[in-house]
């Protein structure tokens, strides 16, 4: 997942939990405030029923009963006075059901013991709970409006800053790994970005790939260099080796060992060659300009090596479409790469096996598949048969471990796809894709 | 016939010549543009075999400065291998052929006689092999009045071990002869001694044909005296 989607949805998350946590928590909070609100009235209310019996005298509300009572209109209030015997100590609120004409309410009463003319006196002021809770509700909701205002306009900011901040990320991205084929473009670095640890990545994969890019082309230029400097001694000592051969001085019985000299300086030879065909094709010495009929070149390829699957008494099955045209392609280097696939899979099939090699259309490419009739590869190893001097383990075959990489070379130049599919016993099929 | 190597390679123009001067050519070495221009200034060439990269300059260059001396030689250039556009230049500058490095030395030769009957227009003539006649410019084989019925390689190995005769040809050297630089001597090498025993059996029907020798371990030999 990106870095910027992940942001997001923790962003989301977390206040989306913070939003829960308020909204559940939002009535008990409300609730605690309204009580502790209304207990703090019932106290002030206390002191001025005190401080008015102070100035009228307790037989002003007794009126010479025992007990005195009043409530508001719509009973939300209400206020008692009776003797007691009770001492004076804590005033106690405690929430407790009253009988009021005939209605039983409850009420938040405090209640509280006072002494006055030598008697002591109990007194309850009594508030409604429905008085209470009654801004319960308007405030919750109020509360929540804004809260969930504020969070939305949070979230907000934050994408737009985090979008701001990781576009530089996204562009270091796409500029400098998009394309992550060598040798990589090294082009000066961006000037999109303030974050100093954006600036440090993008100078630290730049110099990486400039490090890499060298090592590279060294090797390239390398591989180049040395296998054409070989050629010259090969030249030398072959041509050497030939005139020997014919010279009267060497005696008869030296002559086989001369010519398995031979055949040694004929696999260096083959090495250098290929390895000099590999790297002038990474350089990209050859032109794409041919449109080449694959059925043609096929036909060419066949030629070329149907003695060998006579030999093995071999049975070619061929379904290639000859109207088929391929474009932008170097038809040396097509011939290259089916020479070399179709000689493999002549070399890896059984005596009397079938060889098939056919093509379809499949989501606008142009398939090529050839399949053999050998021991098949591993599929461990399928990832490495196309490295350079890589053989696989059912590869008992002499060869100079060059073929495969010089297809994979050829394919990559020309923009074809190569796949291999195989079961170990069952045979192996390399497929190409050509873009149509 | 004369033949200039133009090769800075000391070594590989000694053996160039050292196997041109046994199939009786006339050879004569330099080892740069400047001395090849002194030396075809100087004398006239049949043959003119151009190495490409010289310590002087590209042996490409050395081309029309030659063939305006030297009209009549047949040119070969010795390019470098797996350079196409080596080829291409060479032809286009009026090479007769073109051998990659590096080349067997008999398949040099077969390249220098193939020229020599393409260009001078020497007559056809019958040549002898054994018992039996070979016309090489029709690709036949006779005996008597009788042809012998070669197929293309067949007939392709014959020619090149009779234009050899008397030096043993390797397998190898043989089937790069038939398949180029796609020869390979792992399995072609059967291949060739099947092709020999067929050549052996159409021939056999109508002569001897003991001048075909096999040697043991190396390849084939026509031994003619």
């Amino acid at each position: 997942m990106k870095l910027s989607a992940k942001l997001t949805l923790f962003l989301g998350g977390s206040k989306l939990l913070i939003a829960l946590l308020f909204i559940f928590s939002l009535p008990f909070l409300v609730g605690k405030i309204a009580s502790a609100y209304t207990n703090a009235q019932l106290r002030a209310q206390k002191a001025e029923v005190l401080k008015s019996i102070g100035k009228n005298g307790i037989v002003y509300y007794l009126q010479g009963e025992t007990a005195y009572g009043s409530y508001t209109m719509l009973k939300e209030e209400y206020i008692s006075l009776e003797e007691t015997n009770r001492s004076t100590g804590q005033d106690t609120i405690k929430d407790s059901q009253r009988l009021v004409e005939q209605d039983t309410l409850n009420y938040r009463v405090l209640s509280f013991v006072f002494r006055h003319g030598g008697k002591n006196y109990l007194a309850e002021i009594g508030k409604t709970n429905k008085s209470i809770v009654a801004y319960n509700r308007p405030l919750q909701r109020f509360a929540l409006y804004l809260f969930c205002g504020l969070i939305l306009l949070s979230m907000l900011v934050d994408l737009a800053v985090i979008r701001r901040l990781l576009a530089p990320l996204g562009h270091i991205i796409r500029k400098r790994l998009g394309k992550a084929e060598l040798p990589f473009q090294t082009g000066a670095p961006s000037e999109t970005t303030g974050t100093s640890d954006f600036r440090f990545l993008e100078q630290a994969i730049l110099k990486l790939q400039r490090q890499v890019n060298e090592a590279f082309l060294k090797e390239r230029e390398f591989t180049a260099n040395a296998s054409h400097e070989f050629m010259t001694p090969i030249s030398i000592l072959q041509s050497k080796m030939e005139n020997l051969l014919n010279d009267e001085a060497l005696s008869e019985s030296l002559q086989p060992r001369l010519a398995e000299m031979m055949q040694s300086l004929e696999r260096l030879k083959k090495m250098c060659t290929s390895l000099l065909l590999i790297s002038r094709i990474d350089n990209e010495q050859f032109s794409r300009t041919d449109s080449v009929a694959p059925a043609l070149v096929l036909t060419e390829v066949l030629e070329d090596i149907s003695h060998r699957i006579e030999q093995k008494e071999m049975t070619l099955v061929t379904a290639i479409d000859p109207a088929r045209q391929i474009t932008r392609m170097n038809k040396d280097l097509l011939f290259h790469l089916l020479y070399n696939l179709i000689n493999n899979a002549v070399k890896f099939s059984h005596r009397h096996g079938t060889l098939h090699i056919y093509d379809e259309l499949q989501r606008g490419k142009y398939l090529l598949h050839i399949a053999d009739a050998g021991n098949g590869i591993p599929a461990e190893e399928q990832e490495q048969i196309f490295e350079r001097f890589r053989k696989g383990s059912n590869n008992s075959q002499p060869g100079s471990g060059l073929g495969l990489a010089l297809v994979k070379s050829i394919a990559n130049s020309m923009d074809i796809g190569i796949s291999v599919r195989s079961e170990t016993g069952k045979g192996a099929t390399f497929s190409l894709s050509f873009p149509v | 016939m004369k033949v200039l190597i133009v090769e800075d390679e000391k070594g590989l123009a000694t053996e160039i010549a050292s196997f041109l001067t046994k199939a009786n050519y006339v050879c004569e070495h330099a080892n740069s543009v400047a001395l090849a221009k002194d030396q075809i200034e100087a004398s006239t060439f049949d043959y003119i075999l151009i190495d490409i990269g010289l310590p002087d300059g590209n042996g490409l260059d050395l081309l029309p400065y030659a063939r305006k001396h030297n009209p009549e030689a047949a040119y070969i250039v010795l390019t470098a291998r797996g350079n196409p556009e080596d080829r291409v230049n060479g032809l286009d500058q009026g090479a007769d052929d073109y051998l990659a490095k590096p080349f067997f030395l008999p398949e040099l030769q077969s390249r220098m006689l193939a020229i020599a009957r393409r260009k001078f227009k020497i007559a056809e003539t019958l040549l002898p092999l054994g018992s039996f006649s070979v016309e090489l410019q029709k690709r036949e084989v006779w005996q008597d009045a009788n042809r012998v019925e070669l197929s293309k390689k067949e007939f392709d190995l014959l020619s090149y071990l009779f234009l050899h005769k008397n030096r043993v040809l390797t397998r190898l050297q043989l089937s790069e002869h038939i398949w180029g630089t796609f020869a390979d001597d792992d399995y072609d090498s059967n291949y060739i001694d099947a092709h020999i025993k067929n050549i052996r059996k159409k021939l056999g029907q109508y002569g001897d044909t003991s001048w075909l020798e096999t040697v043991r371990g190396v390849g084939y030999r026509i031994r003619l005296s």
